[in-house]
């Protein structure tokens, strides 16, 4: 490869002059784009991460550090994972069959228009709109709990369900996880060729066979890509959690709002530390991520 | 028996009528082409043998087994897509021996197998290279071989050549006939070029609507049309409107010009009916040899020349005939606007059935 470099740069056996002998202003286009990560992305990252050594007065410190192995902090972004990965899986999972059924459903163009237009919407819905409309519905005098007990006597809450725990959240965040699914699969479920399908059958593969040697390989990097968006849209999310369980549950996001909100526990320089972790976990799961992808997209590269 | 029957065939979607009573007997090692203008049911035709269009009506028996409800990947027949519909994901070798790996084939065998069928079409080198990275030419040998894989009992081809560019569609049509040849295997081939078909078919099926117009050896299709249709879409042919002027002499009346013509035809009709006359290009040449039947005045208009065949529009009356000679480098061509004679024998002269 490099020689063959080489050899173009100097097939005449001398050096080509400088390439950027003249003055180029390409770079101009992307100014207001290196202007934006500048501003939006690399400075309050170092804010972010210089505050996270620093005390109050300023001086360089560990303390906000090792304060992230505390058994509350800890049990926080274990909540927060969890949280996380099971959206992410049963968003991904059903919104994967949703969207499937969408596509290759036989169903009129304004059936699939409207969920997409809904999908979008949905996708967005959070925050304290959403709690609110849960604790509606499926809060402990909520419109589908209550007519769930009196129509056919079945007590949600006294069968171990609790819209204000783990499992409550989980269903809160499925709300906007699985339209996202919807969403951000969609385009690759229509990238499946039929004839794959039918050239798989043609050659004596049942449906399943067809899947698990076609179907799934081809749309596991866009699977993977799906999941990992859902895994850091529940991540990030806050407003949600906190109107739905006012606290109860114990996210990373929860505890660095209230450390930079002027309350009891006020400490921004360990909310700074906190907000590092959440960064180290997401580049853990993007290296994950990344190592996933390139293996399952082994046939696109070489 | 037949090896493959096609008995009766129908297929309405909806309201649309795609292939009505279709009936075909194909004999075991035959090459039939499906040919006929887009939207024809030559694909629909084709998809219900391989099983993924279910017949509104009809039979279809392969091998003396009636397979018309026979889900399609237990019917082993091998289809090549136009779009070659190679699994992005698998290598040249593991498309090939995909269908051998689903029947549980032993791994040696399947080895062998593959191997066998590169060198068929002649990819011996590319069995670990990804589809992405071959031409479409090789890509879709690379599908003929999958296809063929398995050893299937009939070989379907949707126009697998459409994709490609002219000189590699020559040349793989003829690849794919030789293979076809050689191992012997029943082939259904769609395409809509009527070159295509007649050069690689023992028998040509030429659809229009849904229905079947003629069935017949490509000799047959091209010298022979069945119907006006046939006529106009296999070849170029000159048409005319004309006036029968002697039944019994096969004279006929066109601007004021006078053609003799032997079709059997003529003589079923009346002194004064209209008919529409045909002559194909090549039938009509200068003339040199004044003793055929008929000689004709006319005016050059045009001349094209497309390689070994210049093609010289001439006017006979005031209508205009193509006429193909073959490219002599030694003689010179007429001039534009020139007066000249055209000749043609009273077998060249047919009239279209109605
Ligand atoms: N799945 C379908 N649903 C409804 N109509 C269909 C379907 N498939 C084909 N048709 C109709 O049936 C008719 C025949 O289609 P078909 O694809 O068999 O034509 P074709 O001869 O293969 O044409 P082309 O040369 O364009 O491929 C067309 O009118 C087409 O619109
Ligand atoms: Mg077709």
């Amino acid at each position: 490869m490099s020689s063959n470099r080489l050899g173009v740069a100097s097939d005449d056996g001398r050096p080509k002059p400088p390439l950027l002998a003249q003055p180029s202003f390409s770079w101009i286009g992307v100014l207001p784009f290196l202007l934006f990560v500048f501003f939006f992305l690399i400075l309050p990252s170092l804010t972010l991460f210089v505050g996270a050594f620093q005390d109050r007065d300023g001086n360089f410190t560990l303390e906000n550090i090792r304060g992230l192995a505390l058994p509350n902090i800890l049990s926080a972004y274990w909540v927060t994972i969890r949280i996380s990965v099971t959206t992410a899986l049963m968003g991904g999972i059903f919104g994967f069959f949703l969207a499937y059924s969408l596509v290759t459903g036989n169903m009129p163009a304004w059936v699939r228009s409207s969920m997409a237009t809904f999908c979008g919407v949905a996708s967005n819905f959070a925050g304290v709109p959403l709690a609110q409309a849960f604790i509606f519905t499926l809060g402990r005098v909520g419109l589908v709990t209550v007519l769930l007990r009196d129509l056919f006597g079945i007590d949600l809450y006294d069968r171990g369900f609790n819209l204000y725990s783990f499992w409550g959240l989980s269903v809160t965040y499925l709300y906007f996880q699985l339209p996202l699914m919807v969403l951000v699969i969609t385009p690759a479920i229509e990238g499946l060729q039929r004839e794959w399908r039918e050239a798989a059958e043609n050659l004596g593969a049942t449906p399943g066979q067809y899947w698990r040697y076609i179907g799934i390989p081809v749309l596991m990097p866009s699977l993977l890509g799906s999941m990992i968006l859902l895994f850091g849209n529940s991540f990030g999310a806050y407003a949600t959690a906190l109107s739905l369980t006012g606290g109860l549950i114990n996210l990373v996001t929860i505890l660095i709002g209230s450390q930079i909100r002027g309350d009891v526990l006020h400490n921004p320089n360990l909310g700074y530390a906190l907000a590092v972790g959440m960064v180290v976990v997401m580049s853990v799961m993007m290296v994950i991520y990344y190592a996933l992808r390139r293996r399952s997209e082994y046939w696109l590269k070489r | 028996m037949s090896f493959l029957i096609l008995e009766n065939l129908s297929k309405v979607f909806h309201n649309v009528t795609a292939v009505e009573d279709f009936n075909l007997s194909v004999e075991r090692g035959e090459f039939i082409s499906f040919l006929g203008p887009s939207g024809c049911g030559k694909t629909t035709t084709l998809r219900m043998i391989a099983g993924f269009e279910t017949p509104t009506a009809g039979r279809i028996i392969l091998n003396d087994k009636d397979i018309t409800h026979v889900p399609p990947n237990r019917r082993n027949v091998g289809m090549v897509f136009q779009s070659y519909a190679l699994f992005p994901n698998m290598t040249v070798a593991q498309n090939i021996a995909f269908g051998l790996r689903i029947r549980k084939e032993p791994e040696d065998k399947i080895k062998g197998r593959v191997a066998e069928m590169l060198a068929l079409v002649h990819l011996e080198d590319k069995g670990n290279n990804f589809p992405h990275q071959l031409s479409g030419g090789q890509q879709q040998r690379v599908a003929l071989a999958r296809a063929l894989a398995i050893r299937p009992q009939v070989l379907l081809l949707d126009e697998p050549l459409s994709a490609l560019d002219a000189k590699i569609r020559v040349a793989l049509r003829a690849e794919i006939r030789s293979i076809q040849r050689e191992l012997g295997i029943t082939a259904i081939y769609v395409t809509h070029d009527q070159e295509e078909a007649l050069s690689i078919s023992d028998r040509i099926v030429v659809m229009l609507q849904g229905k079947i117009e003629q069935i017949g050896t490509p000799f047959e299709i091209y010298n022979f049309p069945a119907t006006n249709f046939v006529a106009s879409f296999v070849g170029t042919l000159n048409t005319a409107e004309a006036e029968v002027l002697d039944p019994e002499q096969g004279i006929l009346l066109m601007d004021g010009v006078r053609f003799i013509s032997a079709d059997e035809d003529v003589r079923t009709k009346r002194r004064g009916d209209k008919v529409r006359m045909s002559i194909r290009p090549e039938r009509l040449s200068f003339a040199a040899e004044l003793h055929k039947d008929n000689v004709l005045d006319c005016v050059i208009e045009n001349i094209t020349f497309l390689g070994s065949v210049v093609r010289i529009q001439v006017r006979i009356g005031n209508t205009k005939f193509n006429m193909d000679t073959f490219n002599n480098p030694f003689l010179a061509l007429p001039r534009i606007g020139e007066r000249s004679k055209v000749t043609c024998s009273k077998e060249a002269v047919l009239v279209l059935k109605d």
